[in-house]
């Protein structure tokens, strides 16, 4: 079957006729373009199977992966565009800056409590594991920010990764900096009451993560503070491992 | 051009990249250090990619002594030992460091404590992970970490060459891939941490930006390499047609947990090559096995083996792999219940620049760590020992490097040096017409797949050397066109040119060697000779012959262990011999 690809690049619109075969993804029509078509085409990928994040564009009018993307289910035209909210280099390739700018304003690194010297106790079943679960597995890849239809009205606007990434941390037993993380995302302009609930994040977030949900947690902490104020934190049992190596 | 000066220079940002860089100024908060990656920080590279999990003792029943046998067992007993028992000591600390300081949790025990799964070639289950793609929650929670430091960064940015006078490595030319220019930068200490990645193969597992270029610039700066031969085949990579997923790796947790391995008559052919260990047999042996039904005519109709963890149940399968199961979902095909088609992939490379515990290599100022080095896994490397030496050396080296780098000169160079070196690796737009990188890519790829790959031969592998000599001829005529900014031919015919380099040395390495061990298999002499061979195979560019290059071999020390065929067998002399080539 050919497809026609019509890149957004930054010389303006380009397109391209691709023979797709069987099994092929976005990325796969990409390479051949710039293999066989154009060497001057840019685009940018790694891990090729949803692992790095590093290949986000919108595809068809909707955040994806092109590595994750098969090229059939799209039918016979296929418009390729960068990301939203964040400067374009080149062609298909953002400037993850304009993402990590935000994600770094929540301090995103565990902090930890002075008694956490070792791994921590966590029964699969336990309130404690299920919250540190949930949000794991994001991959920075930009996607839900580029969804964002408030990122697009409020610049300041932390948006759905680093709000997920703080909401991970507030919910981890091991991190000490709850007031302060609280503080963040609770300003005004940038904090969790932009958000208005749309779930588009919810909608192209590769790995199944559920921002709107960690939101949605963070404004009832929020709410909870103000009129009964905070909660008291267990401290999390440690596990001793071969402690004469360590 | 421009030119900057820092005291520590991180060329990768993988596992050891990272972890180097926050030991490095943990220890001294004082030393300016700059990372330089070939992609975005923490996401480029293969530490990212790692699916199984992380070897360690950690359970009172296990011991580090047994870790440090399985691995020079499932090495073939050319490891350098003091590297292995540096990666086996360092393992507990190391995990308990990413939980309790970088921010990692890797999945428990229904009783609250850190799981550990089964992995092939162990003696006890031991590979801790975050399901089955624990790569994910290790870059992200180190690159948290770098974010927390004064830790400069250059993201898309990828070294083209150690600035070496043959004894100290000064700093490293580099290629700013978004603007197409170059920067010179000086370091007291270099650290080479870009993670091999063996994407020379038809069939290859690394992300698909890696091309061996910390092998390549060692080289070419004069560093000593061992082991280039030992280039692992990962038994179970996907096979998904024309796509790229192809070659990615399907995780060694699936048999572990009792996966089983067919050949398209339907019979389960590793009872024939490893009748104890079956498909829990270490990756050399499966890979290999694989790869003879496949020559044997027993393959699928993609040319492969097949893979079936159905039996297993479908709901625990989903539930235990579901980065696994989504994968092959991707392309079709449903891993909970039914056989998938599978091909040995090219993965990791054992073999690198020579270092010690501390990752000093022959070269003052220049420390490497990870996959870039060798000797920690000799002829193959256990499933789980990978992130394990990426993050386990990384944390060495950095400290090491945080020690040492202050007291060390920085020699910064005149412009026009800089300049010379890079018109260099700008050479590509000199050319009118010849030859599509990407196409002398696929040329390669074959042809080291066929002659260079899991089953060798003299006569392929001297086929394989004047091949290459010729493809390496083929580079000067590459021509590159458009902008330099963000220029992804010319990527291609650096990638290519490192590609080759390192592909001469693992052909010469694998001529010398006249036995089979490990991943170095020869069909010539199939059987593994401890008379002659518990040798370690050393490469270093010839000081003589420009483009040339030494080779020699040397007798492995057994410091700690001694392997169980040597005890019976009378002590023998050190010995080493050298040709030239």
């Amino acid at each position: 079957m050919t497809v026609t690809v019509r890149i957004a690049r930054t010389s303006g619109e380009q397109v391209f006729a691709v023979e797709s075969l069987a099994q092929q993804t976005v990325l796969d029509a990409l390479f051949y373009i710039q293999n066989e078509l154009d060497p001057t085409v840019s685009f940018r990928c790694s891990c090729r199977v949803g692992m790095c994040g590093s290949c986000g564009m919108v595809i068809n009018g909707k955040e994806g992966l092109a590595c994750r993307t098969s090229l059939k289910p799209l039918g016979g035209d296929v418009t390729l565009q960068p990301l939203r909210h964040v400067p374009v280099i080149k062609d298909l390739v953002v400037d993850m800056e304009g993402f990590f700018s935000k994600y770094r304003m929540i301090e995103p690194y565990l902090q930890p409590r002075s008694e956490i010297v070792a791994p921590i106790v966590a029964p699969l079943d336990s309130h404690i594991r299920q919250e540190i679960d949930l949000g794991l597995e994001c991959i920075s890849c930009g996607l839900c920010l580029s969804a964002c239809d408030v990122v697009g009205m409020v610049p300041e606007f932390l948006g759905p990764a680093a709000l997920n990434r703080a909401y991970n941390l507030i919910a981890d037993v091991r991190d000490d900096k709850t007031e302060e993380r609280l503080r963040v995302v609770g300003q005004s302009r940038a904090g969790v009451w932009q958000c208005h609930t749309h779930m588009s994040c919810v909608e192209v977030c590769p790995k199944n993560i559920a921002p709107t949900r960690a939101i949605a947690h963070l404004k009832r902490t929020l709410i909870r503070r103000r009129v009964v104020g905070p909660k008291k934190r267990p401290i999390p049992k440690l596990q001793r491992i071969l402690q004469e190596e360590i | 051009m421009r030119t900057e000066s820092v005291d520590v220079l991180i060329l990768g940002s993988g596992g050891a990249g990272l972890f180097a860089a926050i030991h490095a100024y943990d220890m001294n908060p004082r030393l300016k250090i700059l990372v330089v990656t070939k992609g975005l920080m923490g996401k480029s590279g293969c530490t990212r990619m790692v699916q199984g999990g992380f070897n360690v003792v950690l359970d009172p029943a296990d011991s580090i002594e047994r870790h440090f046998s399985d691995t020079l067992k499932g090495g073939r007993y050319i490891n350098d030992q003091e590297l292995t028992w540096a990666l086996v000591h360092d393992a507990p600390a190391t995990i308990h460091e990413l939980e309790a300081g970088v921010g990692c949790f890797f999945d428990r025990r229904p009783d609250g404590t850190i799981h550990q799964k089964a992995f092939a070639g162990q003696s006890f289950d031991r590979t801790v992970h975050r399901g089955d793609l624990t790569g994910i929650e290790i870059m992200e929670r180190l690159r948290d970490q770098v974010l927390a430091r004064n830790i400069a960064v250059l993201e898309e940015h990828r070294a083209v060459e150690l600035i070496s006078d043959g004894e100290r490595v000064m700093g490293a030319l580099v290629l700013d891939i978004r603007h197409g220019t170059f920067l010179g930068i000086t370091a007291r200490a270099t650290l080479l941490a870009t993670g091999g990645g063996p994407t020379m193969y038809k069939i290859a597992a690394p992300s698909l930006e890696k091309s061996e270029d910390g092998l390549a610039l060692a080289f070419r700066a004069g560093v000593l390499m061992r082991d280039m031969e030992m280039v692992q085949y990962h038994p179970t990579g996907l096979l998904a047609g024309a796509g790229r997923v192809t070659g990615s790796v399907l995780e060694e947790g699936l048999r572990g947990a009792g996966g089983r391995l067919y050949n398209a008559q339907g019979e389960r052919y590793m009872a024939r090559y490893d009748p104890e260990r079956m498909e829990r047999a270490t990756r050399d042996v499966v890979a290999r096995a694989g790869y003879m039904e496949i020559m044997a005519g027993r393959g699928g109709p993609q040319g492969g083996v097949f893979i079936d963890v159905s039996h297993l149940g479908p709901e625990f399968v989903r539930k235990t792999f579901p980065g696994m199961v989504q994968r092959v979902q991707d392309i079709g095909f449903d891993l909970a219940t039914g056989p998938v088609e599978v091909s040995p992939t090219a993965h990791f490379h054992m073999g690198g620049v020579a270092i010690d515990p501390d990752g000093h290599s022959s070269l003052s100022g220049l420390f490497v760590a990870g996959e870039d080095a060798g000797g920690v896994h000799g002829a193959n490397r256990l499933g789980g020992n990978g992130v394990a030496e990426s993050t386990i050396y990384g944390r060495r080296v950095g400290d090491a490097i945080g020690r040492e780098a202050a007291a060390l000169p920085l020699n910064p160079l005149p412009d026009e040096k800089w300049e010379l070196r890079a018109r260099h690796h700008a050479r590509f737009w000199n050319t009118a017409s010849g030859d599509n990188p990407a196409h002398l890519l696929t040329e390669l790829r074959m042809l080291m797949w066929e002659k260079c790959g899991l089953v060798r031969r003299e006569k392929d592998l001297l086929e394989c050397r004047t091949a290459l000599a010729a493809l390496a001829e083929r580079v000067e005529q590459i021509s590159v066109v458009g902008a330099k900014a963000y220029n992804l031919r010319w990527a291609d015919a650096l990638n290519l040119e490192s590609l080759i380099q390192v592909s001469q040395m693992v052909t010469e390495s694998a001529v010398v060697r006249t036995e089979s061990r490990g991943s170095h298999y020869r069909d010539d002499f199939p059987a593994e000779n401890d008379e002659d061979w518990l040798k370690n195979v050393y490469l270093q560019a010839s000081d003589e012959k420009p483009g040339g290059m030494k080779i020699f071999y040397k007798d492995v020390i057994f410091s700690r262990e001694v392997p169980p065929q040597v005890r019976e067998a009378k002590s023998h002399e050190f010995s080493q011999h050298m040709v030239q080539r």
